[in-house]
This record gives C-alpha cells, structure tokens and sequence, in this order.
C-alpha cells in the first residue's frame, strides 16, 4: 500500500540532501522518523549520533541569501516579533560557535588557509552550534533562527571547486529546517548595498580568493553571482520559499510574518517595530 | 516511494561505503602505520625512517594530529571537553585537511616518500568508536590520496593497554574514551574504548589492504619484514640520493 504523504510547499520530503551521483539511492528506512507524524524525516540522512527526533518540539527557520541581502536586519526584526507574540527565539549564524568561531576569524584574517581546512572549520563551527545550542533549545521548544545555514557553506565551498556529492554527505546528518527563505538579490544591489554599509567591499565577499578578477568591482559580481548560481540549484532541490529581496524592508517583512505565522498558528501579524528598531525600517 | 533517509545499518555494509578515491598524478609515495595506542607501530616508523634517512632517500615523516592552523581550537575544546563524537571528527578532519592540502600532497607531487603515523584509518576507527557513522566518515575523507602501503600493528588488546598505562601518568579525558561514558574508571574506559577501536580496524584490514603485522614480534623482526616490504612494493630507486655527476 501506499503511504500518504503530506506535501509541504517548504519542504521536498523526498529528497535527501544527497542523491548519489551513480543514481543508486541508499536504503531507505522504514516508517517516519519524527516526532510529528507527518512522515517527513527532521533529518536530511543518518541523523547525528545520540539525537532523538522525536524530542525536537521547537521550530528551525532558516533565512538565506548572499551578503546584502538583507538577512540580518530581516532576522532582528523578525526576533522582535516573535517574543512579541510570546514566542522565545534562539539564533544561529556563521562563525559564532564558542569552539571555532574565534579561530576561523584569524584563519580569514590570515589568508593562509586552504580551501577543505576552511570548509571544514565552517562545518565544525555549524555543527557545534546545532549541537550544543540548536538542539537544546529545540529540545525545549524554541523558535530557532538561522542567519545562514548549511546552504552558504555548500553554495561557498562548491563554488571553490570542492565537489557538491562531498559537501552533501558531510551536511546529510543537519537538522532539515522547518521554513526555508532565500532572499534573492541581484548582485549589483547587493554591490550597492554592502558599499554603503562599510564604505569598502571585503576580500571574502569578493571571492578575491579565487583569482576572478583584479577590478574589485567585477571580482564581486563573478563571485556573487556563482554563489547565486548555486543558490538557485539548492532552491529547487529543496524547496526554499523565495523572497524577492530588492523590496522594501517592511515587504520582505510581511511576506515572511505571513508564512511564519500560518506555520506557527499565529493569528495576528500586524507589526509595527520599536523605537530600538526603527531605524531598520524607512 | 518510501522516505530516504538511509538505514544506519545499511550504511555500515562494505558495498555501500565510498571507497576512498585517489588520483595516483604524483611521483611521490605514501606509506602509512596504523593501528591502537600500544601496538608498536611508532618505534617501527621511526626505525623505518632512520634506515631511510641514513640511506640518504628524499622522504618526509608526518604525524596526526599536528598542524598549528587549528591546534588552538582542538585545545579548547579538549580542555573544555566541548566536543561531541561529530565535531570531534570534523575538527581533527579540519586538521588532517590543511596537512594535507599544505604539506602532503605538495610533498608528494614533489616526489617523496612520505610516511606518515597515522592515516585517515584512525579517525574511521577511532570516530565509528565514538559512534559517527563509517559511511559519512568514508566521505569526509575521501580528499586524502589512498596510500601505497598501510602497515596495521595489530597487538592484542591486553599487550597494548598495558603498555600505554604502563608508560603514562595519567589517561587524557578524550583518549580514555571518557566523553562516551563507558565507565568511571579512566584505565577501564581506555580499555572499553580501545577494544572498539579495534575491532573497528580490523574490519578495514581486507577492504583497505592493510599489511597485517603481529605487533607482539621482535621489534628487529618486525622492522626486516617492514623494510622488505617496503622494497618490494616500492620503487625505492626512485627516492635515492642522487649520484653526483663527474
């Protein structure tokens, strides 16, 4: 007989992160491994040792995009929000674990590092937030938002010539997220942007790494651009909900309160931010 | 069709794990020992590597576990004792990376003869101990060139456990195992946790083709029938001091 299974615009259920490129899919395991009963697995693969799927109340929503797109001010905006409504929240972004994230900013720093040591620094440092600091507060039914997740840290490494099959497998025991938005923005506006935010346009942002090109100018729309190349593979395999990312502050807000609300059963969505916020808000 | 996350039992089976690939586009050549705390496999390299060294050969000696690029990192969190078995393996895999990428592969598109304590086999054993699955290991690995010969000292676990103890002072927390809760006794979970280990290793000895030595042997023994197999599997002529010209 064939099984039910509830379609979730946000979600591919059926498909793990990684599809072995010899076609051949890896067993599959029997009956729902979550604690929803919904039939779709909280796990993209063989889930981290020692977690328990059914003990993970809280929800993952994740917030994408390149530098520039808006992501952080979305995500400050969308923490005021949340409590407003009574939700507590817990984020999580690139570089902030207490084990690595310390030491990945000297690595940039240095420009010494190759490009696996580096992927795999990002990796400790992702998995050590969701391990000691995702999980618990997912244990104990949190709202989670994530500015960034493992899709930069693949879109980045890909684009650095390390293979997608590779970076799959290593992320295939994540947490699959609950809400996936990608904020989608050109690279010239992200180009505007991120001028205007620091008056300079870092050597990562650029991909100055990768030797594109000696105009700084062009060195970042060539990286930005591959990044949203990749960006735009990971979308359709899985399922994230795009936001145009050039609309205003307060549009993009909308859209993504309207879909986290349904999620979450939130009747109201109006918001109006705070006086500590409105700056963030034209 | 049935949801895909994979069974963690298949997973383990040899037909699904990734064989580690390798691009064989180097003159160079890698010889590796592995095998638990104890089973002699580091005298046997260092006196391999004297005989090599006195010859005159171009050869290169690395240990796991040794790259400054992270060493801060593995400190606190080993001090700390923040790791868990999967940021254990990614961090120490972040480290073999950089060796790797900076030191390893340079060295053996430059020709050497490299010979290294301890290979990526460790960490399958070692972190498959810990409770990650082989399958994703096999993966994270599968950058590292395959090496030429793999020596695995095997020594049973008695022998070995008691010449580590014997030797130490005191057991560190992550080396005895301690993180998994085998026991409260350090010496006893040291035991436990190398027991694991290998049992996991000697499950690789035929799908990696380690070179399976008896670790309870002469140690001049042990050392003719390395440096025989050395000379037979390797073209050691092409890591000779070269003959001045006249």
């Amino acid at each position: 007989m064939k099984r039910m299974r509830p379609q979730f615009a946000t979600d591919a259920p059926t498909t793990p992160l990684d599809v072995p490129s010899n076609g051949r899919r890896r067993k599959a395991a029997q009956g729902p491994r979550n604690g929803r009963g919904n039939g779709v697995s909280r796990f993209y693969g063989t889930p981290l040792p020692g977690v328990n799927p059914e003990e993970l109340s809280g929800n993952l929503i994740v917030v994408e995009g390149t530098d520039g797109s808006g992501r952080s001010t979305q995500i400050a905006l969308l923490t005021e929000w949340l409590e407003s409504e009574g939700f507590a929240v817990e984020t999580m972004g690139l570089r902030r674990s207490f084990l690595v994230g310390e030491d990945i900013d000297a690595l940039l720093a240095e420009n010494a590092v190759t490009r696996m040591t580096l992927a795999l620094m990002y990796s400790t440092d992702f998995f050590d937030q969701l391990e000691r600091r995702i999980l618990p507060a997912l244990r104990s039914g949190l709202i989670v938002l994530a500015d960034r997740y493992i899709f930069t840290l693949i879109a980045r490494a890909a684009v650095r010539g390390i293979s997608r099959d590779y970076l799959h497998g290593i992320y295939e025991i994540a947490l699959r997220p609950d809400l996936t938005f990608w904020l989608d923005v050109r690279p010239e506006v992200a180009f505007d942007r991120e001028f205007k935010k620091s008056q300079t346009i870092s050597y990562w942002e650029s991909g100055r790494d990768m030797s594109l090109s000696n105009d700084l100018f062009q060195s970042f729309i060539r990286y930005q651009s591959l990044i949203k190349g990749e960006f735009e593979y990971l979308s359709r395999r899985h399922g994230f909900i795009e936001i145009d990312g050039e609309g205003s502050v307060s549009e993009v807000n909308r859209r993504l309160r309207k879909r986290i609300a349904s999620r979450l059963g939130i009747a109201n969505t109006h918001y109006k931010p705070s006086h500590a916020l409105a700056h963030l808000w034209p | 069709m049935a949801i895909t996350t994979p069974d963690i039992l298949a997973a383990t089976q040899p037909e699904t794990v990734k064989a580690v690939t390798a691009k064989r586009e180097f003159p160079g050549a890698l010889v590796v020992v592995e095998g638990i705390d104890g089973s002699g496999k580091s005298t046997q390299l260092y006196l391999l590597k004297r005989w090599l060294e006195i010859g005159g050969y171009r050869i290169h000696f690395t240990e796991w576990n040794s790259s400054p690029l992270v060493k801060s990192a593995t400190r606190r969190g080993k001090q700390r004792r923040l790791l868990t078995p999967t940021t254990f393996s990614l961090l120490h895999a972040a480290d073999f990376a950089d060796r790797c990428e900076r030191q390893i592969l340079p060295l053996l598109h430059g020709g050497y003869l490299v010979l290294a304590d301890r290979y990526i086999y460790t960490a399958f054993a070692r972190d498959a101990a810990r409770g990650c699955s082989p399958h994703w290991l096999r993966n994270l690995y599968s950058f590292a060139p395959i090496p030429d010969i793999t020596f695995y000292f095997r020594a049973p676990l008695d022998v070995a456990v008691s010449r580590i103890v014997a030797g130490r002072p005191k057991l560190k927390y992550y080396e005895a195992g301690m993180d998994l809760g085998l026991s409260l006794d350090r010496a006893e979970s040291f035991r436990i946790f190398q027991d694991r280990i290998l049992n996991h290793y000697d499950q690789m000895v035929e799908a990696d083709r380690f070179v399976l030595m008896d670790g309870t042997a002469r140690v001049d023994k042990l050392q003719k029938m390395m440096r025989e197999q050395l000379a037979e599997r390797i073209d050691l002529k092409r890591f000779a001091p070269k003959k001045k010209k006249k």
